[in-house]
């Protein structure tokens, strides 16, 4: 190096950039980056547990301290991925308690988390700051006790969307009177009784805190309480809001969020009782952010809500709306950034509200900084969506589902190619894409030509032949995740386009039509990636090898094949072993 | 102001590597805590004979930004902003003096200036990839591709993929070719055509044949090359002779268009002058159906070309394919994550 710096200065120099990208950009500069990179890399982010071991991670870098994991794919959030599949943290952990005595952050998403792995956590790492739990199961509220018990200086509890079984009310109590560091507290999965009074007083003494979301067990008349301790609070996720109508809880409660000059965001609202709606109106306007998606509140409650909402940069919330109301949200929030629009009864034959694409083609109108969405619907237009493309060319994650499969354009009756093709020109940063409708293969020909900077796509029920899978493989230069289900897509594109799945972090194809005996072809070519095939009906041994493959994933992994699967998913890899 | 007379001020030597001694006002020099220590602890530095020597890291030229930066830095009246200002503009060297000066810097402990130059080269690197920060460093390339662990390059680099886009585009070009020819054609026999349209068609449909053949032969080719590019030790004669005989010639007479890399304008307009296709609507819903009728052959031609393939020594049993076999027509249930 032509200007040489001793390692101590590389490491100062290094400690600037944090980022995971700018991370894995100074490992891949030369050796010595490489080494005094891995040596003082504090924060790793593996989107697929599966794809690195343990031993590895630890072997590469012995000083971390946060650790951010991910287990199952996407479609498990849709029921797609059976039980036991896998995903368990415990053999992280296991290895993490022997090697990172000084860990103090453990994200994960998508896995199984047992209590055992809880009391490891909890016994383990004597800094331990950062829990966050998204979206896993396996654990109960007695492994909660034991991370309230032992963590000393516990700052974030968030137990996601989780599911947990709760066998005590009482595991609250278990934070020792000393423990006064909590900063966020997520505890809005949890189904069954709390003890307020422990709940008061752990947030009675905890002058940090600032996020704070409770769960349904709460009731309403005990917020003005809680928020009274709390009056520093930026997010505030509610209980159930719902209560006997009292004059005094409204006024209590009125008082009581006006009193939370920092409040940014809100959620929750289970159960909403519409006359206590007005008790947030002196929040509105400092909210940033406001979870309506549990809320069934309809108009014109929800519009005199929203209305007054001007800062909002993030919604979501339920189909109530209505397209009038997202006109009401185009109109008031200019600053809106990201817009979830969820069904409310989406196995109903009929809609049950008057949401159309109109909606969103005017919140894609009356929004110039809207780059994130979802939007679940019963309708959809070719026009409406070349229409928002062209009014918001900035949009950078795009997930449209229209309800019923195969569903085309209302109006023409043709397939929505042409509108998602024109999503894909005209958004040029477009990093997350969601199809639905009726499409051809001429959508994936526009998606391969136009969507370079696309990561992860999702298909359902769409395209005629594997020319579709194909231009998608071929054509997205930075796809990671692709997902896929009920396509026509087998075995020709898949086996073309093998040296691409090497590049992306994994590909989830069911109900389609790759063949078994491809499955055996492509693990037998690439090593690097592990083939599973799931199937629930039996070993697919019995069935000839052209026979479709129930699920298949892919994924590149350094870390060989896995040995925890259930009997229903088998990797290839160990038959192409000699 | 109080005038201080230049005989009264003192003074630190410092001795760079090379040797050279220069003379630097106390209270500048003694913002280096590195050179404030020597002084305090050895009390070297008073005069020339006794110059503090500094650390192989600080040359001459650097030891004079250094001390630029102490003497504005140890001045204690000076607001935030000023300091701001003076750092912003202080950092705005090229890289190989920024480096330098952050192991200088460092040498002499002067935290703030390493963390100050730090700052800076750390806003060079981020968002560049590995390639341009080697640039920007001058650094090797030195890791071997195990090392590296980056399983294969962008995918458009892969000759496999330049080469299907290089033959569709021939293609396209080729096909877009031959309709100005008989744009022209039939603009010069207009008025004195006198052959039936069945005529016509023939023509067209013969002509057709042949190119679809040749076509279909040249994206088989393709799709085998792609195949044997992972196995080099496959002989290519056989299967690469364009042995087409199972495919059946085309029903419509319609120009075939590649349509895989060409860029259908949708019915509706697009502002921005993208869309490079001049072909008529009607014409591209024919060129539609014919794709799909395409790849519906590629489909069935397959099985002959993969038993062909993999009965040269690799898998015994043949792979036969079943086209568009499809599980259960499962409702889109679910609702993406919150």
């Amino acid at each position: 190096m032509s200007h040489s710096f001793p390692e101590q200065v590389l490491k100062h120099l290094f400690s600037f950039l944090t980022s995971d990208k700018d991370r894995n950009s100074l490992s891949l500069v030369c050796k010595l980056w490489y080494e005094v990179e891995r040596r003082c890399r504090r924060s790793v982010f593996i989107g697929n547990c599966y794809a690195v071991s343990p031993e590895i991670l630890i072997r590469r870098f012995p000083e971390i301290r946060s650790l951010n994991l991910k287990g199952k794919p996407h479609f498990a959030d849709f029921n797609l991925v059976p039980e036991g599949w896998g995903a368990y943290v415990h053999p992280w952990v296991a290895a993490m308690s022997r090697s990172y005595p000084w860990l103090e952050e453990i994200k994960l998403k998508r896995m199984v988390v047992s209590d055992e792995s809880l009391e490891l956590i909890s016994t383990s790492f004597e800094h331990f700051k950062v829990l966050v739990l998204l979206s896993c199961e396996g654990f109960t509220t007695d492994g909660l006790a034991a991370i309230a018990s032992n963590c000393r200086n516990l700052r974030e509890l968030d137990l996601g969307e989780s599911e947990v079984e709760d066998l005590s009310s009482d595991w609250l109590s278990h934070f020792p009177d000393s423990c006064t560091s909590l900063v966020s507290l997520n505890i809005s999965c949890l189904g069954s009784e709390i003890s307020f009074s422990d709940l008061e007083r752990l947030i009675a003494r905890s002058p940090n805190l600032k996020t704070l979301r409770l769960s349904q067990a709460v009731p309403l008349e005990k917020i003005p309480d809680l928020l009274c301790c709390a009056s520093q609070l930026v997010e505030f996720g509610t209980g159930a809001y719902s209560s006997e109508m009292r004059s005094d809880i409204s006024s209590n409660l009125e008082e009581a969020f006006s009193g939370c000059e920092r409040l940014e965001g809100l959620s929750g609202f289970w159960d909403v009782v519409p006359a206590y709606l007005p008790a947030v109106y002196p929040v509105c306007s400092r909210l940033i952010s406001l979870n309506l998606s549990y809320a069934t509140i309809q108009n014109p409650d929800l519009d005199k809500l929203i209305s007054q909402c001007h800062n909002l940069q993030r919604l979501w919330v339920l189909d109530y709306i209505e397209d009038t109301g997202l006109q009401l949200v185009a109109a008031s929030c200019k600053d809106l950034q990201e817009l979830r629009v969820f069904p409310s009864d989406p196995f109903g034959p009929e809609p049950n509200v008057l949401l159309t694409e109109q909606g969103l083609v005017a919140v894609s109108d009356g929004c110039p900084k809207l780059q994130t969405v979802l939007y679940f619907c019963r309708q959809m237009t070719n026009a409406a969506l070349v229409t928002i493309a062209r009014n918001r060319p900035n949009m950078i994650r795009f997930r449209l589902c229209i309800l019923e499969p195969r569903t085309p354009d209302y109006l023409t009756l043709e397939p929505l190619d042409a509108g998602f093709g024109a999503i894909v020109e005209q958004c040029k940063e477009l990093r997350r894409l969601s199809l639905s409708g009726l499409l051809t293969d001429r959508v994936f020909e526009y998606i391969g030509t136009h969507a370079k900077k696309l990561e992860m796509l999702s298909v359902a029920f769409a395209g005629d032949s594997d020319l579709g899978l194909h231009h998608v493989l071929s054509g997205c230069e930075s796809l990671r995740k692709l997902e896929i289900r009920d396509c026509p897509f087998g075995d020709e594109a898949l086996l073309a386009n093998a040296a691409k799945l090497e590049t992306m972090r994994s590909l989830w194809m069911s109900s389609c039509s790759v063949s078994f005996g491809a499955c055996k072809l492509l693990s037998q070519k690439m090593p690097r990636l592990n083939i599973e095939v799931i199937d629930e009906m039996g070993p697919p041994d019995e069935r000839p090898e052209s026979c479709p493959v129930n699920k298949l994933y892919i994924y590149r992994t350094v870390a060989g094949p896995r040995f925890d699967m259930p009997g229903y998913v088998r990797i290839m890899n160990e038959e192409a072993a000699p | 102001m109080a005038v201080v007379k230049p005989e009264m001020k003192s003074y630190i030597w410092l001795q760079t590597a090379d040797g050279s001694i220069q003379q630097v006002e106390e209270e500048v020099a003694m913002f280096c805590p590195m050179i404030c220590r020597e002084v305090l602890q050895t009390g070297m530095g008073s005069s020339k004979n006794y110059a503090i020597s500094l650390p192989q890291r600080v040359n001459p030229a650097i030891l004079g930004l250094i001390l630029d930066y102490c003497r504005f830095h140890q001045v204690p009246g000076r607001s935030n902003k000023e300091r701001k200002t003076f750092d912003e503009k202080f950092i705005r060297l090229d890289t190989k003096k920024l480096c330098e000066l952050t192991s200088a810097a460092d040498s002499l402990q002067l935290r703030p200036l390493v963390d100050l130059t730090s700052r800076a080269l750390a806003r060079m690197i981020e968002g560049k990839t590995p390639e341009e920060i080697r640039e920007t460093f001058h650094l090797p390339d030195d890791l071997t591709e195990e090392e590296k662990l980056e399983p294969l390059r962008n995918m458009t680099d892969d000759p496999r993929i330049r080469l299907l886009n290089r033959l569709y585009a021939r293609k396209r070009k080729e096909l877009k070719e031959r309709e100005k020819l008989k744009n022209v054609e039939v603009e010069e026999e207009q008025h004195v055509d006198e052959r039936s349209v069945d005529d016509l068609l023939s023509f067209i449909n013969g002509a057709d044949e042949g190119k679809l053949e040749t076509y279909l032969t040249s994206y088989i080719y393709c799709a085998e090359l792609l195949y044997f590019l992972h196995e080099p030790d496959c002989p290519t004669s056989s299967c690469l002779n364009g042995d087409t005989g199972n495919v059946p010639s085309p029903s419509k007479p319609s120009e075939l268009q590649d349509s895989a890399y060409v860029k259908f304008s949708p019915k509706l307009d697009f502002d921005d002058g993208d869309i490079d296709d001049e072909l008529d609507p009607a014409m591209k819903e024919e060129i539609d159906r014919e794709v799909e009728d395409f790849a519906r052959r590629l489909n069935s031609v397959w099985p002959e070309r993969m038993q062909e393939i993999l009965s040269l020594g690799q898998e015994r049993r043949p792979v036969s394919l079943s086209v568009n076999g499809n599980g259960s027509l499962k409702r889109y249930t679910g609702l993406d994550g919150r």
